[in-house]
């Protein structure tokens, strides 16, 4: 009987530990409102109110990385900014189908592959890339491009190197911040690109 | 004690439900958000209006907690311990070109800022050990170079946290600034083509 408890009571605590580490999608958008003060006085530079992010896969390797140190590179890692709907149409409305979209805001969305990784048939040679869509209603086309440290805005389309078609899914929680974020699958990893009412994996082999 | 395994049960199928709904790991923003700031100072901005004129020198990714009415340096941030310059990951930083900092020779690359803050001055270390969470980890044999500069008071307080680059005759200084104080690691470079 003592071993049942224990056995209750460690699985509690872990999900109380993961709740507090990887808050449900109900907390994301409750806080949002609040969650950053415009402030006037700072004389160096003012909150984005689209704050950057960064995702790794493995997911959360630098707090892996306490625990393990001899973890190796991860994988990939996705450094973008994260717009929120604040009440606003998004996708065919304040992001228009058929025109490229740089997955973000402000600077160009940056990839970084620390190990070459296959997406569909083509090979992706490690390095950094920014990526950009091109929104549909059922599908986006998600190209990496060579033109890295830019923002976000123009395409250099010449700079192109790889370009993947996936489809659209609509999600249970619309989402208010735009959410990027590596999932695990047999093959390697699906980017997860998120928000609002819908999401689009790009699958990566490794 | 039948009571006491329906109160198990119960929270079991509690904490069971909160499990699923942590299931897609859609993560939330953070309390303090990251940022980047690179030098030339905008250069993004500068690069799709065709005005670059200075190469791609260095970029600082770091993230920005804030006051919110605690007292920063002395408690929050405790003297004499290292700190991450930041929140969540170690603030990072690469240099595109070598640099040089207190006389050092800095070879183009990432490397992980680290601080350790006194009331009058501050330590800067640049460390080799990049992808990291925060300072737990830290480990002195990884510096690559560490400077101590003086503190600097600020006429007003800024709430976030805040990192930028600023041009000086010199070369360039890395400013940090939280609270009512301010520090400057100076950094020059000359290889550039």
């Amino acid at each position: 009987m003592k071993l049942f408890f224990l056995l209750v009571y460690s699985i509690l605590w872990i999900s109380c530990n993961r709740q507090s580490k990887e808050p449900s999608s109900n907390i994301i958008i409750g806080r949002d409102t609040n969650v950053f003060r415009p402030e006037v006085a700072n004389p160096y530079v003012s909150q984005d109110i689209s704050p950057v992010d960064i995702s790794y896969y493995p997911v959360d390797y630098p707090v892996q990385k306490m625990t393990d140190p001899s973890i190796p590179l991860p994988v990939a890692r996705i450094i973008y900014s994260r717009p929120q709907r604040q009440g606003r149409s998004i996708f065919g409305s304040l992001l228009k189908f058929g025109e490229p979209w740089r997955l973000g805001a402000n600077e160009a969305t940056e990839i970084e592959l620390f190990q070459t990784v296959r997406s569909g048939k083509q090979t992706l040679n490690k390095g950094r890339y920014i990526l950009y869509c091109i929104p549909q209603a059922d599908k986006w086309t998600i190209h990496f491009n060579t033109n890295i440290y830019s923002w976000g805005l123009t395409q250099h389309k010449e700079l192109n190197v790889y370009a993947i078609e996936v489809p659209v899914q609509k999600i249970v929680n619309p989402l208010e911040y735009f959410t990027i974020v590596f999932q695990k699958t047999d093959a390697g990893a699906d980017v997860i690109f998120a928000w609002d009412e819908v999401e689009a994996r790009l699958p990566l082999i490794f | 004690m039948k009571k006491i395994l329906l109160f198990s049960f119960s929270l079991f199928a509690i904490a069971l439900v909160h499990a699923q709904q942590n299931g897609a790991k859609l993560p939330a923003l953070d309390k303090s958000p990251m940022d980047m700031v690179y030098y030339p100072v905008n250069y993004p901005i500068l690069k799709i209006q065709d005005k670059i004129t200075q190469p791609l020198i260095s970029r600082v990714i770091y993230s920005r907690p804030q006051k919110a009415n605690r007292i920063v340096f002395g408690e929050l941030v405790e003297y004499g311990q290292v700190w991450r310059l930041g929140a969540n990951e170690a603030t990072e930083i690469e240099f595109f070109q070598n640099v040089r900092i207190a006389n050092k020779n800095i070879p183009k690359g990432k490397y992980t800022l680290f601080a350790i803050v006194n009331p009058d001055k501050w330590t800067l270390i640049l460390n080799k050990e990049t992808d990291v969470w925060g300072a737990f980890k830290y480990d002195e044999k990884k510096d690559v170079v560490r400077t101590t500069v003086p503190v600097q008071k600020l006429p007003e307080s800024a709430d976030a946290f805040s990192i930028v680059f600023e041009k000086v005759t010199s070369g360039v200084n890395l400013v940090f600034a939280w609270d009512d104080v301010k520090v400057a690691m100076p950094f020059t470079f000359t290889d550039i083509k």
